[in-house]
């Protein structure tokens, strides 16, 4: 089967499907008795199990397959999750991690085997839950039984109808059957991969069955099937007169059905301790045999017609009783699902670029317009064209809502990360995140990760303290960094923030002496951010010993690069003792923007709207000196002045020099600067064009756009000036 | 805004039903100063008329600022000041040249004049040596035809400093 048109789909889904399990396994590892988790994990390891059988990735089949007989040991409650597995776990959602990189690459699932981590995956089955050698296993049933379950696990695998568990009513009705010289039979049925409506061919095998006899209780329960929650395969139990031949060929008689096992049930099997969770259940069972049989006219009435009214059109009646019966192997409420498309992010580039045309013709029509004013009443198509501004600024808006996705999707991994970290490293450290819901333009969340990924890895390394010395300083042994996320303004800011040792500026100091960065004279000038700047150089690492965390120089030279090429920057504000906090900030869209559009000499600049706080009309004779530099004071605050003219190398204008001045202020995180312009023109949206590689344009430049009278005019980064 | 459509050599030779010839290279003559310079016809993908050349502030002076051709912005360099030529006096004559290095990449140079497209073989190309001065280091070749001679621009040296300031 060709199956490579749906090798997007597959590593689409399966990047879910193992953020999912690294996610549900990372819960799974705080709460080990969570059963929906253990459900949750179960059904994502299947589908992946299935969804890489069907694609032709055997390796990758295999290590799901045995990591999916773990979770399916541990819903049956065999045995319960221990630390040890969680780790092996862990390293096998790796190995799968890197099968589908080497498909995403090569589209072939690579040659490595990872025979070790299956041996590892079979020996927790053999062990029962117990890794190598197991130390804090309290002794379990499920330990005791340990021989006889590695020897049926074979067929425990296949035969699932021995997982179920039934109550002390159905229990009743087993007996009542022997008792009637009737047999009790458990069936699994196996429905074929390729089957579509599952659904329905399990109501024909119910329908088969019904005939031959009485079907008390099922696995998944029956509204369940009905629903189609229930994977490939289900189980129940029956009571009839015929044989198992019989039975198996009348489910097979159904299409689609790949395989049937039938067996008979005896309720005397699960009393031997072979099967150590019916032990429990069944003993009283036991002792209330002869009531049971007395009793059972008055209970069977209503059991019987319970049981018989298991079809797909049961009442909600029976899944309660057959719903606490099989609670544990039955999945939680199925987790809610956006209604989402996959489109290639090309096609939504193009649309972006159809828009960005279509705003530029908008705003030509609107200067050529302006320019016939005079000319005479044209009402009526300013009118329109008003009306074309507010369709195509709609339609703006929702292309770049299509673009935006939330950094969910990048810093859903770092939890993991940080836990993989906190045991390497040694160190007992906890993440919180906040606002992973904060949404950015697709390219930018695609490239943001790394230089995250990295910035935690340093607080994680170099911020946090080793435990005793966190003792030590007073502070809680475990250490905590955060990661925020939140919008301000028409930026994005990130921040990551450790309540770490903060950075040692007088070691950075002496290692950019020692190295030879600087010289001794130039560093006892430098203040202490341009000390904290020195570690943004390439090559300057401060780590005394280099680790495989960090520590090898290359990194936040990497770091300030790749998000300064996403236009955003990159502060440190450390407090020494009490921490570090990197702030990253992104503009919120790399495509169009609302700017100002003002005159400076007698050229026109667009400054982005989302970082003017207010236009003042400044008397000249307020602008006063501090320390030489020119400052303005409006409401309490003191913010210097930027003459753009000069900033911009332009002649400064001919005319009156006691003229009110036009001061922009505009702000970039808490700080604010007053830019001088000459003129106002006016708010425009403008779409963001790149200058092309043949230009390095000034850092204070972010970009250029397209006037309406075809003219070209720069985009002013005012967080480049302050 | 006018423009001047070059077609492709071969397009060319086949829709004036001339046999396509090998070893022959195209070039754009201009005029730059008292002398004229040849350029490949394949860097070139437009020719347009002088526009408003918008300044970009801080860039070296050869750097004539970002123009707008059919919705991209491109940057314009002056081929006079990069060659160490006296100033742009713009004319009617004057010329964009717009070139086409890579896939979406695209530069303006500057001139004074476009005049014609000569058809240059092999044999009617001098390289040039090693020893070059400061104005030939752009040059790589020099190309006679009818009688005239006409130094051969290297556009990619010329981008390739571009790039690097």
């Amino acid at each position: 089967m060709d199956t490579s048109q749906y090798l997007d789909i597959f590593l689409d889904e399966s990047k879910e499907h193992l953020q999912n399990l690294s996610d549900q396994i990372m819960d799974l590892e705080q709460n080990p008795e969570n059963m929906d988790t253990i459900n949750e994990i179960f059904r994502a390891a299947h589908s992946l199990k299935g969804m890489a059988g069907t694609m032709g990735y055997k390796r990758m089949q295999t290590l799901t397959h045995d990591m999916e007989n773990v979770f399916s040991e541990v819903r049956n409650g065999t045995f319960k999750v221990l630390p040890g597995m969680i780790d092996i776990l862990f390293k096998s959602l790796d190995a799968l991690e890197e099968y589908v990189n080497n498909i995403q690459q090569t589209t072939e699932e690579g040659t490595n085997d990872n025979q070790d981590l299956i041996d590892a995956l079979n020996s927790i089955l053999k062990n029962n839950g117990e890794v190598i050698i197991g130390q804090s296993a309290t002794p379990t049933k499920a330990v005791e039984a340990a021989p006889t379950v590695k020897d049926e696990s074979a067929n425990t695998k296949r035969e699932k109808w021995q997982d179920i568990k039934i109550t002390d009513t159905e229990r009743m009705l087993i007996d009542k059957a022997y008792s009637e010289g009737l047999k009790v039979f458990g069936v699994t049925v196996y429905v074929e991969e390729a089957c579509v409506l599952k659904a329905a061919r399990a109501f024909l095998v119910f329908k088969a069955l019904e005939k031959l006899g009485e079907i008390i209780v099922s696995s998944p329960t029956a509204q369940d099937i009905e629903d189609e929650k229930f994977d490939l395969t289900f189980s129940l139990i029956l009571i009839s007169g015929n044989t198992t031949e019989e039975i198996i060929e009348a489910v097979k008689s159904v299409s689609e059905i790949e395989e049937a096992f039938c067996a008979e049930y005896t309720l005397a099997k699960s009393e031997k301790p072979t099967e150590p969770e019916k032990t429990v259940e069944s003993k009283p069972v036991e002792e209330s045999k002869p009531a049971a049989t007395t009793v059972s006219k008055t209970v069977s009435a209503p059991a019987q017609t319970s049981a018989a009214t298991i079809k797909p059109t049961a009442p909600a009646a029976v899944t309660p009783s057959s719903a606490t019966s099989s609670s544990s192997s039955k999945p939680a409420t199925k987790p809610v699902v956006n209604r989402t498309v996959r489109v290639d992010i090309e096609k939504l580039d193009n649309l972006m670029n159809l828009v960005s045309e279509l705003i530029i013709a908008k705003n030509s029509l609107i200067s050529a317009t302006a320019a016939d004013d005079n000319k005479g009443d044209n009402g009526s198509v300013n009118e329109q064209i008003e009306y074309l501004e507010s369709v195509t600024t709609n339609l703006h808006e929702s292309v770049m809502k299509v673009r935006m996705v939330p950094i969910e999707s990048v810093v859903a991994k770092f939890p993991r990360m940080i836990r993989d970290l906190s045991k390497k490293l040694n160190k007992k450290m906890e993440l919180y995140m906040t606002g992973e819901d904060t949404e950015l333009d697709r390219t930018v969340v695609d490239e943001i990760g790394d230089p995250l990924m990295h910035m935690l890895r340093n607080s994680a390394d170099h911020g946090l303290e080793p435990n005793d010395v966190r003792v030590a300083n007073g502070k809680p042994e475990v250490g905590s960094i955060f990661l925020d996320a939140y919008q301000d303004g028409n930026n994005v800011v990130i921040e990551v923030r450790d309540d770490g040792g903060g950075i040692n500026v007088e070691a950075v100091r002496n290692k950019a002496i020692e190295r030879g960065t600087v010289t001794p004279e130039q560093a006892e000038t430098m203040t202490e951010k341009e000390i904290i700047d020195l570690l943004f150089l390439p090559s300057f690492s401060t780590a005394k010993k280099v680790s495989d965390v960090s520590g090898r120089g290359v990194g936040l030279d990497v770091v300030k690069s790749k998000i300064e090429s996403l236009s955003g920057e990159v502060e440190v504000k450390n407090r020494f003792g009490e921490g570090s906090s990197w702030i990253i900030r992104l503009p919120l869209t790399l495509a169009i923007i609302q700017a100002l559009m003002v005159v400076i000499g007698d050229e026109k600049y667009a400054i982005a709207l989302g970082s003017i706080q207010t236009i003042e009309d400044v008397l000249p004779e307020d602008i006063k000196l501090v320390q030489a530099k020119e400052v303005i004071h409006i409401r309490g605050t003191v913010i210097p002045i930027i003459r753009m003219d000069k900033v911009l190398d332009m002649p400064p204008r001919e005319g009156d020099k006691n003229k009110n001045l036009t001061v922009i202020i505009v702000k970039k995180g808490e700080k604010q600067a007053g830019l001088v312009v000459d003129e106002l023109i006016g708010q425009q949206e403008v779409v963001i064009k790149s200058m092309g590689k043949y230009i390095k344009v000034p850092k204070m430049i972010s970009g250029a756009t397209i006037l309406g009278n075809g003219e070209v005019a720069l985009i002013l980064d005012t967080n480049a000036l302050i | 805004m006018d423009e001047v459509k070059i077609m492709d050599e071969k397009k060319r030779n086949v829709s004036l039903n001339r046999p396509v010839e090998h070893d022959t290279t195209q070039f754009i003559v201009t005029q730059l100063g008292g002398e004229q310079y040849g350029i490949d016809i394949k860097y070139i993908s437009n020719i347009i008329r002088m526009s408003k050349i918008t300044r970009v502030p801080k860039v070296p002076n050869y750097i004539k600022g970002v123009i707008n051709v059919r919705g991209v912005v491109i940057p314009t360099i002056s081929l006079r000041l990069k060659m160490g030529l006296p100033e742009d006096q713009v004319t009617k004559k004057t010329r964009i040249i717009i070139l086409t290095l890579e896939q979406h990449e695209s530069i303006g140079v500057l001139v004074d004049e476009v005049k014609e497209v000569v058809t240059l073989d092999e044999e009617h190309i001098e390289r040039m040596g090693y020893e070059k001065d400061e104005k030939e280091r752009f040059l790589s070749g020099v190309g006679k035809s009818d009688g005239k001679l006409i130094s051969l621009l290297d556009i990619t040296s010329v981008l390739a400093e571009v790039v690097d300031v």
